[in-house]
């Protein structure tokens, strides 16, 4: 009889220990979980959108006043690499959008007609001429993540343009040659001088 | 045998008393919003996540764990950026231990703050994208 009342204790512990786990494992799978708004969402894409642009409207402003300067190249060189910066700039901004709205959940051609769309608003108006700077934003981290490489790979192209165009012309390279170049070398025996 | 009965129902009172001034109602399961705990080490590091505090333990835990990043030279509003830990070269798991010695200060981040918001937004878009 006392053999039985202790195993039923202690499989009365177990119960209860048991109990005590499942009820945390419930609690735990019911937290409350916090998600953004569809107002919080479009604040994060506009700010997302502001940081894109400002990381171009940088770098291509980078590249045109390099250009502007006296160059040691000849001027088509320069409006060469100038242009082909430009043309790398423009395609980056438009598969940083295209990011942006697929990030969004955006269809791939939805994602290229919101990424025209907004390329065109910001060119009617950059991010540096506006007037009022909205509240800065904390990006989430897939925004980041778009930022982050829209801006390094901005600095990058800038930075190559600007190497490029500020190099020395190439000129030919000077070739050693064997026979020297006729000097005139002083005369051991001073010239007749005139009286 | 009354004797006995009073004290522990003194006690009880007592014990719930204590445990009501230690015990954040918020904290408690199923009501509330989501605790997002801040835990700032003694390095300066921080790092924002769900916390397991465990008492007696030599370790606290931390899960869905995001970090600040510097984003100095990075065209954002901000000068640092908000990463989410398992995307480092080892992508650890979503779990962190870190030892309670090492800790400075552990507070609750408010759902409203920068940080709560940008949290938000990443459950939102990872939702979207499954």
């Amino acid at each position: 009889m006392g053999t039985i009342r202790i195993a039923l204790a202690a499989l009365a512990a177990l119960v209860a220990l048991a109990l005590i786990f499942a009820i945390g494992a419930v609690a735990h799978a019911n937290e409350p979980i916090a998600t953004a708004n569809p107002a919080q969402l479009t604040a994060q894409k506009a700010a997302v959108e502001r940081d894109v642009e400002r990381s171009y409207e940088q770098a291509f402003e980078q590249v045109r006043k390099v250009r502007a300067l006296n160059l040691a190249i000849t001027a088509a060189q320069a409006d060469q690499i100038a242009a082909k910066a430009v043309a790398d700039l423009h395609a980056l901004r438009h598969s940083a959008f295209q990011s942006l709205g697929q990030v969004m959940g955006m269809a791939p051609a939805e994602a290229e007609t919101y990424s025209t769309a907004t390329e065109t608003r910001f060119d009617a108006s950059p991010v540096a001429s506006a007037s009022a700077s909205p509240a800065p934003v904390l990006l989430a981290p897939r925004f980041y993540a778009v930022v982050s490489r829209m801006s390094e790979l901005a600095t990058l192209i800038a930075d190559q343009a600007t190497t490029a165009l500020t190099a020395p012309p190439p000129s030919a390279s000077p070739s050693p040659s064997i026979a020297p170049s006729a000097t005139p070398r002083p005369s051991a025996s001073p010239s007749p001088t005139r009286p | 045998m009354t004797l006995v009965r009073a004290l522990v129902i003194a006690g009880a009172i007592a014990l719930g008393t204590f445990l009501g001034a230690a015990v954040d109602p918020q904290s408690l399961p199923f009501i509330g919003t989501e605790r997002i705990s801040a835990v700032f080490l003694l390095d300066g590091q921080a790092y924002f996540g769900h916390l397991e505090d465990t008492p007696l333990s030599g370790t606290i835990v931390l899960r869905d764990v995001y970090y600040l990043n510097d984003a100095s030279k990075i065209t954002t509003d901000l000068p640092v950026g908000l990463l989410k830990r398992g995307n480092e070269l080892h992508q650890p798991v979503d779990v962190m231990y870190i030892r309670r010695d090492k800790v400075l200060a552990i507070e609750r981040v408010t759902p409203g703050s920068p940080i709560g918001l940008a949290i938000a937004a990443q459950r939102s878009l990872d939702r979207t994208a499954k």
